[in-house]
């Protein structure tokens, strides 16, 4: 410790109570109104009253949040709009979470074998593409799956849509929402939909993975292939129970991220299967100017990821506890 | 210092500051009277903005010596919002806005949003139908500036001009290949109304409204893009995603003009048409340079000037303005259908859910 250290211990040890306190407590109220105060916003507009054909005011009415789980026009007709609406916003983020994860991790285990120069290539490149924006991603999807310039254009072209016409798999395509009379096409659909959202996850699932993945002893992998076990055992008794705590953080992590995307949802998933993140923008900008509803959607959005997360937190406790 | 001297130090300054006090007054004074004279006008942004600062506004600039100010709106629905918030804070970043009528509507329904115009000061409005002046509680509101219709369009090279809206029902053509608005609003139960129903009196009931959306959900299987940014439904037709469907006319005449394969049709029940209104904001200041400006924007050759250099249609008559009928052809048509603004307005809530429930098979 120098003399300068000791001075100022010094001086802290004589005006105790007075400064420090009073700064760390300005600073935590400063946190607090940053973190909390737009939740606390959204959450009191969620109980506020629209009003037909004008803006809305505030009150207190479950109203909002009745229609979300019966309908507006409860009690003389049930409807699960809403509820489907979220319903599918899992269902994308469950899917493309899944998928991203377990396409990335053998790429990053393959990665973590490389020279530390390769590594590093790579991880400045995948770093770098995350910088792409959402609307950028779906940009490019958009232009590699339309039919004149992507996909369709490259089946037609080939001869594949007269190939799949021949053998009567067109008509199968048809029947899944693939296919027009004339081509092969892949918006709106399900599919582009979901590989767009893994796409957009992807880079993430890779960087999530990768610290986990290089700290890997390769003497246990050693020590088991000298013990006679094939490359399928090694990864299922070795590797993969090693990192099943990164592999699902990871994958959690971006099932929440995906919850609330929004521009691939509006590009690529057809109305009936659109989701709450969508229908909250709706609400909150469209031509209804209904906000209390929209926050309302919002704050159910809100608790269910947070239910997510705790239980899998649960989940992930009690198999560690076994 | 004795007040019986002067001394020359004294004197050079007490006649610096008086002659900086003229040179002063000068300053302030002069531009005082060119410098009010200015407007802020907010129009759609992108194409139409730029139509409007490159065309409309110097020539008003010309006439009047005020200085306009251009702000970019992105809609009407977006800018209610931010006008409303920005009203609330106490400025606001236009004096005149471009509104929809029923974002008007409602903007007069939420209140103290929009001044009454000074109609004395805005003679040639008398040039307008008295439809495109509209008047609540407080006086009238908005004075109609362009119109656009929301057409039927198609791919003259996937199939023929059909003759009815009816057409697109058939799957037989049109499976899989349409696009139309996702917005419950934008008119396409205007058009089914005025198709298979009685027009706008369908709306009167929520019986009259079910039927409506029952008849739209039969169109399902033939819509393979429900867009809901121009840009969208634009794409599509110029990759063929989509052969036909619900476009803005104007947007489509541009298209047609740079060679892409759309056409823009009036079938035998119309189009609907849609209009902006000048609206002045409550906090705006500068009511006698607006009223100047609506006045300008209503007299026929403005209206003409807007049809050639924006391709907005008229709403003068057409006899008086000097458009030939093929410039007046192509901006706008016949029969015209008025949209049911204070139905979607008074049941909102209805509508928009019954709607969002046929597209979500819920």
């Amino acid at each position: 410790m120098t003399a300068v250290d000791s001075t100022r211990t010094g001086l802290d040890a004589a005006a105790p109570n007075l400064r420090r306190p009073w700064g760390t407590w300005a600073l935590g109220a400063l946190i607090l109104f940053l973190a909390v105060t737009p939740f606390i916003l959204v959450i009191v507009i969620s109980f506020g009253q629209k009003i037909e054909g004008a803006g809305w005011e505030w009150d207190f009415t479950f109203a909002n949040y009745q229609r979300f789980f019966v309908g507006a026009l409860w009690p003389d007709e049930v409807t699960f709009l809403h509820l489907q609406r979220l319903y599918y916003a899992l269902y994308y983020a469950v899917i493309a979470s899944v998928l991203a994860v377990a396409t990335a991790f053998p790429f990053t285990y393959l990665l973590t074998r490389q020279s530390r120069r390769a590594q590093s290539c790579w991880l400045v490149f995948i770093l770098a593409s995350l910088s792409l924006s959402e609307v950028f991603i779906v940009m490019g999807w958009d232009v590699l799956l339309s039919n004149r310039s992507g996909l369709p254009m490259l089946f037609e072209v080939s001869g594949a849509t007269d190939w799949l016409k021949r053998t009567g798999w067109f008509e199968v395509l048809r029947e899944w929402g693939l296919a027009n009379p004339r081509n092969v096409k892949f918006k709106t659909s399900e599919f582009a939909t979901i590989l767009t959202m893994s796409y957009l996850v992807w880079p993430y699932a890779v960087i999530l993975l990768y610290p986990a993945l290089s700290r890997l002893d390769p003497s246990l992998t050693e020590a088991a292939r000298t013990m006679g076990a094939g490359p399928a055992k090694v990864m299922t008794s070795v590797i993969l129970p090693s990192v099943k705590l990164p592999l699902i953080g990871s994958m959690l992590l971006l099932f929440v991220f995906l919850l609330g995307s929004y521009v691939t949802i509006v590009v690529f998933a057809e109305p009936a299967k659109q989701t709450t993140a969508v229908a909250v923008y709706e609400s909150v900008r469209g031509a209804t100017l209904d906000a209390p509803f929209g926050a309302a959607q919002a704050v159910v959005l809100l608790v269910t990821a947070a239910l997510f997360l705790v239980l899998a937190q649960w989940l992930t406790k009690r198999s560690e506890a076994r | 210092m004795s007040r019986h001297l002067m001394n020359r130090r004294s004197l050079l300054k007490s006649g610096a500051s008086a002659g900086g006090l003229a040179l002063a007054g000068s300053v302030i004074g002069t531009p005082l009277i060119a410098q009010t004279r200015s407007l802020k006008v907010a129009s759609y942004g992108g194409y139409f903005e730029n139509s409007f600062k490159e065309h409309v506004f110097p020539a008003f600039t010309a006439a009047t010596g005020i200085e306009i100010e251009s702000v970019t709106q992105p809609n009407s629905t977006d800018w209610l919002v931010t006008m409303q918030q920005a009203t609330a804070a106490g400025t606001v970043p236009t004096d005149l806005s471009l509104y929809a009528r029923d974002t008007m509507i409602k903007a007069s329904r939420l209140g103290g949003l929009i001044s009454p115009l000074d109609m004395a000061a805005i003679p040639d409005a008398s040039n307008l139908d008295g439809y495109f002046i509209f008047e609540d509680g407080t006086g009238p509101i908005g004075v109609g500036a362009l119109s656009w219709f929301s057409a039927m369009v198609i791919n003259p090279n996937e199939v023929s001009a059909p003759a009815s809206w009816a057409d697109f029902w058939d799957s037989s053509v049109y499976e899989a290949s349409l696009g139309l608005s996702k917005n419950y609003n934008s008119q396409l139960l205007d058009i089914i109304a005025a198709t298979f129903f009685e027009g706008e009196a369908t709306f009167a009931t929520e019986d009259g409204i079910v039927a409506l959306i029952e008849k739209a959900a039969e169109l399902k299987p033939n819509v393979a893009l429900w867009w809901t940014a121009e840009s969208q439904m634009e794409q599509s037709m110029k990759n063929g995603d989509v052969i036909g469907g619900q476009y803005y006319h104007d947007v489509a005449q541009l298209m047609a003009a740079d060679g892409f394969p759309i056409q823009s049709i009036f079938p035998k029940e119309g189009n609907p048409q849609d209009y902006g209104s000048w609206c002045l904001s409550s906090l705006s200041d500068k009511g006698a340079e607006a009223a100047e400006f609506i006045n300008f924007t209503s007299q026929p050759s403005t209206q003409a000037l807007m049809s050639r250099m924006i391709g907005t249609a008229p709403l003068v008559d057409a006899s008086v303005t000097d458009l030939t009928p093929e410039e007046f052809a192509s901006v706008s048509g016949s029969p015209v259908i008025r949209p049911a603004y204070e139905a979607y307005l008074d049941k909102e809530t209805f509508i928009k859910e019954s709607w969002d429930r046929m597209l979500a098979g819920a």
